[in-house]
């Protein structure tokens, strides 16, 4: 019975995305691919400081390095980044959650993930902020922290631009902007969010773990 | 099922309309119609092609004397890494895809616009910031490492070097938003009945070079950003003095700028697909080989950067898998070769001046290509590296290849974007004048490259081992045939020129072509069609009678013609 029931919510949120003029689903089939491409072009200028990452790693006998004045750098703190991490992480599922209350009509529980996963974001900045003052490395000081701050710098730079994203998402959720079946821009918003925390587990491995 | 009816058949007739603007502001400068900004990328690019052909021309002043008689070695530096920058970047990109690409490519698969017209108002704009933000580094020390930047001298060189790395930053920008709106707009919207195989084959360059765009030029964002934040913050990348690596550079330069080659010589081998099947009168011989080629050349250009590097140090482990990849790219582009010539074969040539430069195209690109092969070499990269035969291979590949490519198709599509003729009579004095002189300019760069002539010097020593044992004269011939080239683009200019004040009136199809923008008024009206084609034939039949069968004739309109004939991805009617 539950099992059921469950199919036939999916089912009705299915009928109501199907439930569109041809020039909203068009434009939304244009849209979805082009959001798609936008984001793989993104993935690819993180894999660029990514493989600038590795190669100077691996150009160097032991990591991390030794600055410019030969002081051994120390390895990151992991358990605050793994904190930090577990909040980024969290906003993803809140997102989620977020985007599934939508589309099951469920705007109050909407707009409670929705305010959840702002906030999130918010507190993983501000972590990143607190981790920023307290590392013991320099942007300029060394290939580490060149890497580092300029590779978790843009993914920073990424959710907080997100974040603005979310809050213009969560304002014009609630201006009537989007409907039970027109809801591309909240479904951008979630694979942009997504998209952001998919790149924080390879920086992550990399930096904190590898 | 209600909704399934919908999709297939009865369509209306909004999507992707946009009302005609009025106001002249909103009509030509900030329009969102892909023609009008095919022809804005156009004139832009016309513009820096010849502030950049001016700089080359500097350049051969120069070394008309071994000493350089007219500038200093600084700003001399300066000259020919802003003439490369600027043809690569300002001219042959932005006119083969943003140019042609928003003009032709809608109107070949029957759309009314791109899939993002404010986007690609948005991309446009970008390239004449950049283009001004480039050229203007003179006023503050322009970049003097060469077109590639390479550090640690792009580290240490003047300050206008970081207005580089944020002008090119910006063209790159443009380009992969350009390449991703089109990479929607073929993919999503081709009129009913366009399938894959019956994409005309600019379409097909266009789709290849899109993905270029999107996947590569994000990579050259990233080099950029990380050269930039070098001068700027002194955040060690590529300086070895700090623990980066130069040779990075030259790794996150090349996996870009060696699929940005493709990005420039795909539309053109596109261009010349449409012209030489039309002027000679006989379907295009191979199409699937030549569509899929221009894939295989999209994928494994991103196989073969490292070939640049041969003599940089790096791992030598590299060479041999980079050397045999690039000599297999030498496959699909000889398939297009091939099947080009075979299109000529037995067919009723009319030599028209698009023809000429298509067949000079061939000419010219064969002779690159082959010059291509023997750099791909390592021993034989090991001696040329460096020397004026690089210069040479990459004129008869870019200047033969990209910018015959792109004087073809000005003569190819020009009555159809401006409603006039062009007189045939000076294209014909056009292209006999390019393609002398243009041998004559760079053929002898070859024997200068192998003589030990080094590329990027402003001053050479005088005696030479062989052709008359100076290097004086033969740098001479070759200077004074550029200055008969660069003459040559003032009988382009005053034969645009004439056709614009007193042409004859275009009629919709001067060359009794097959591919849909040839089946509408010249110029095309706001809306391309007003009817959205069916598409039921490929588009190089050309012993079907006009008007042209394989397009549906009914003529009701804003009904969907014929909904079985649907493309796999959805088409828009």
């Amino acid at each position: 019975m539950a099992v059921s029931s469950l199919n036939s919510t999916h089912e009705a949120v299915h009928a109501r995305y199907e439930a569109v003029d041809s020039l909203y689903r068009e434009t939304r089939d244009l849209r979805l691919l082009g959001f798609v491409l936008f984001l793989i072009s993104d993935v690819v200028l993180f894999t660029m400081f990514i493989f600038a990452y590795l190669y100077l790693r691996n150009s160097v006998p032991n990591w991390p390095p030794i600055n410019k004045d030969g002081v051994q750098l120390p390895r990151f703190d992991v358990a605050f980044a793994c904190v930090n991490s577990c909040i980024l992480f969290g906003s993803g599922a809140t997102m989620h959650f977020a985007m599934e209350s939508w589309k099951h009509l469920k705007k109050a529980e909407f707009n409670l993930w929705m305010i959840a996963t702002i906030v999130l974001g918010i507190m993983f900045l501000g972590g990143q902020a607190y981790e920023y003052s307290h590392v013991p490395i320099t942007w300029a000081g060394s290939t580490l922290g060149g890497s580092f701050f300029t590779l978790t710098g843009l993914h920073g730079f990424h959710v907080f631009v997100g974040v603005i994203y979310l809050i213009t998402l969560y304002i014009q959720a609630n201006n009537g902007t989007y409907t039970g079946s027109k809801y591309f821009g909240l479904t951008a918003g979630t694979l942009y969010w997504h998209f952001v925390d998919v790149i924080w587990v390879a920086l992550f491995y990399l930096f904190y773990l590898m | 099922m209600a909704v399934a009816v919908a999709h297939a058949g009865a369509v209306d007739n909004r999507d992707h309309i946009h009302p005609e603007p009025e106001s002249f502001i909103a009509k030509y400068i900030f329009s969102i119609d892909a023609k009008v900004i095919g022809v804005q990328y156009m004139v832009a690019g016309l513009l820096f092609f010849i502030i950049s052909g001016l700089l080359a021309e500097v350049v051969r002043t120069q070394l008309l004397t071994p000493q350089g008689a007219i500038v200093s070695n600084d700003t001399y530096n300066a000259v020919y890494s802003l003439h490369g920058s600027g043809m690569v970047w300002m001219t042959i990109i932005p006119l083969v895809t943003g140019g042609f690409g928003n003009y032709v490519m809608p109107l070949q698969i029957g759309a009314r616009d791109v899939a993002f017209p404010w986007l690609n108002l948005v991309a446009f704009w970008m390239f004449p910031v950049a283009g001004v933000i480039l050229f203007s580094s003179f006023l503050i020390g322009a970049p003097d490492a060469g077109w590639t930047e390479y550090p640690p001298i792009s580290i240490q060189g003047p300050p206008g070097t970081s207005l580089w790395c944020v002008a090119i930053f910006l063209i790159g920008i443009s380009s992969t938003l350009t390449g991703i709106n089109f990479l929607v707009t073929i993919l999503k919207m081709r009129a009913p009945g366009m399938t894959f195989t019956r994409m005309p084959l600019f379409v097909w360059a266009q789709l290849a070079t899109a993905m270029l765009n999107m996947v590569a030029t994000t990579a050259l964002a990233g080099a950029l950003l990380a050269l930039f934040l070098e001068r700027q913050f002194n955040v060690p990348f590529y300086d070895p003095g700090r623990g980066g690596s130069p040779l990075l550079w030259q790794h996150m330069f090349w996996f870009y700028s060696h699929p940005a080659v493709y990005i420039m010589i795909l539309p053109a081998f596109g261009f010349i697909s449409e012209i030489i099947p039309t002027f000679s009168r006989k379907p295009i011989f191979g199409y699937k080989m030549i569509a899929f080629s221009s894939i295989a050349i999209a994928l494994l250009g991103f196989t073969v950067w490292a070939h640049h590097m041969f003599t940089s140090g790096m791992a030598p482990w590299m060479q041999l898998p980079f050397m045999i990849l690039t000599m297999i790219i030498a496959v699909p582009t000889g398939i297009k070769i091939f099947g080009w010539t075979a299109t000529l074969w037995g067919g009723k040539i009319e030599f028209h001046p698009a023809m000429l430069f298509s067949l000079g195209f061939i000419v010219v690109f064969t002779l690159g290509g082959v010059t291509g092969i023997f750099l791909s070499s390592v021993p034989v990269d090991l001696h040329w590296h460096g020397t004026y035969a690089v210069v040479a291979h990459i004129h008869y590949v870019l200047f033969g290849g990209s910018i015959f490519g792109i004087f073809a198709a000005v003569y190819y599509w020009w009555p159809k974007i401006t409603g006039r003729m062009m007189s045939n009579k000076l294209g014909a004095v056009h292209f006999w004048m390019t393609f002398i002189s243009f041998n004559a300019t760079f053929l002898p760069m070859h024997w200068l490259g192998l003589m030990g002539m080094p590329r990027r010097v402003a001053q050479y020593s005088d005696t030479a081992p062989y052709l008359l044992n100076s290097f004086t004269l033969v740098n001479q011939f070759v200077s004074i045939s550029s200055f008969v080239l660069a003459a040559s683009t003032l009988v382009l200019l005053y034969n645009m020129a004439s056709s614009l004040i007193a042409g004859k009136k275009a009629p919709p199809n001067p060359w009794n072509a097959r591919t849909l923008e040839w089946q509408i008024s010249s110029p095309p009206p706001y809306y391309n069609f007003k009817k959205i084609p069916a598409v039921l034939k490929n588009p190089y039949e050309f012993s079907e009678p006009l008007p042209y069968l394989g397009l549906d004739p009914s003529d009701k309109d804003d009904v969907h013609p014929d909904p079985t004939h649907h493309t796999p991805v959805g088409a828009h009617a």
